[in-house]
């Protein structure tokens, strides 16, 4: 199958429905009503479960979702530095500079 | 009051934004570069820039096109991955109630991932985060991921860009995030437990589905055991601080006005 403009665009409008739609539906409704003590106390839990998540599936999921168990050891031990470093300073800017070095002289080595 | 002390507002929240934007640029870079690859001209890749506004979903379409994917399964797919974005939003609707409805557009419009993470930092930890802050914010990320995206299609294939390393500038940029979130033992534990059901539940779905699944159920876990522990062990180990090294005062829950 091959794609022209058109194609690339119908992807680009509706791509845009359905990422608006998820961002866009419990901000209203939430943001309007009164939202009850419990309710609140999930969706605190909602950040680090998320981006755990994500970070796990950056790591350990390959693109055909299969679990990597052998291998991204420069990510595994970047990770880890990244980690130490936001705990200790405390300082997005710092974790993510230091981050990137390390895993970049990490796929070097490794 | 702020913007006496810290100057116009644009440049408090560059302050917050810009560790994000520098993380953006490499990886905006690459997906434009991405994109042209897959076929995607310079305007359409603005337009997917700015309209869909998510890395995730700008590298899954690269790829999608280029193993020749109907239509309406890549559509299909991005929804599934865009799910998530409810349980942000969702989230996040506490700090941003009697916001009118054309503030909620733009505010839903421009969130993702990254720039959620910053703002619910700093709604959490600053009481004077405002949602026009929390927009900027937003507006910051948007820029700086539109334009390198664009001139990543300008480069198109002149630049090989090794996409493990660049990718890590997100990961770390998350890493760093819940290193902020883990104030209790209990978080701690959750953190552990979404990690494990993220696995899972992707090998399961074999698609980013697995991420909400997990997240749903991790999160409502933690909930469930924190109001069972506050209830019957008060002073169980799991409700226990983590230690802090930089002794910054935290702000309690109770000051901010959900």
């Amino acid at each position: 199958m091959h794609y022209s403009v058109t194609d690339h665009l119908l992807i680009v409008i509706l791509g845009f429905f359905v990422a608006f739609g998820p961002r866009y539906i419990p901000i209203l409704f939430f943001s309007n009503r009164k939202i009850p003590e419990w309710f609140n106390d999930w969706m605190k839990y909602v950040p680090v479960s998320l981006f755990t998540a994500i970070v796990v599936k950056d790591i350990f999921i390959s693109g055909t979702y299969h679990f990597i168990s052998s291998g991204n050891f420069d990510l595994i031990l970047a990770s880890v530095i990244v980690i130490i470093i936001s705990y200790w300073t405390r300082s997005m800017a710092i974790s993510v500079v230091f981050g990137l070095v390390a895993v970049m002289l990490l796929s070097m080595v490794i | 009051m702020k913007q006496l002390e810290n100057g116009p507002q644009w440049r408090v929240t560059l302050k917050e934004a810009w560790p994000l934007c520098l993380s953006y640029t490499p990886i905006g870079l690459a997906c434009g570069i991405l994109l042209h690859a897959a076929g995607f001209n310079t305007i359409l890749t603005g337009l997917v820039s700015v309209f869909v506004f998510s890395g995730g979903a700008q590298f899954m379409i690269a790829q999608m096109l280029t193993t020749t994917a109907p239509i309406l399964t890549i559509i299909l797919m991005l929804f599934f991955l865009e799910l998530r974005y409810a349980l942000l939003g969702s989230s996040l609707a506490g700090y941003l109630k009697g916001q009118n409805h054309r503030f909620l557009f733009f505010f839903a419009i421009s969130m993702n991932d990254e720039n959620y993470a910053i703002n619910y930092l700093k709604f959490v930890t600053d009481r004077n985060w405002t949602p026009k802050d929390a927009l900027q914010v937003e507006h910051w990320s948007l820029l700086v991921w539109t334009v390198s995206n664009v001139i990543g299609s300008l480069i198109g294939s002149a630049v090989k860009i090794d996409l493990t390393v660049v990718n890590f500038a997100l990961t770390a940029l998350f890493l760093y995030m819940i290193v902020m979130q883990i104030k209790t033992r209990l978080i701690l534990l959750i953190s552990v437990i979404a990690g494990i059901l993220a696995v899972f539940f992707m090998l399961l779905t074999k698609s980013t589905l697995g991420l909400v699944i997990s997240t749903l159920i991790a999160s409502f876990l933690g909930f469930m055991i924190e109001s069972y522990v506050t209830k019957r062990w008060p002073n169980s180990h799991l409700l226990y601080k983590i230690h802090d090294p930089s002794g910054q005062p935290e702000v309690d829950k109770e000051d901010i006005e959900i």
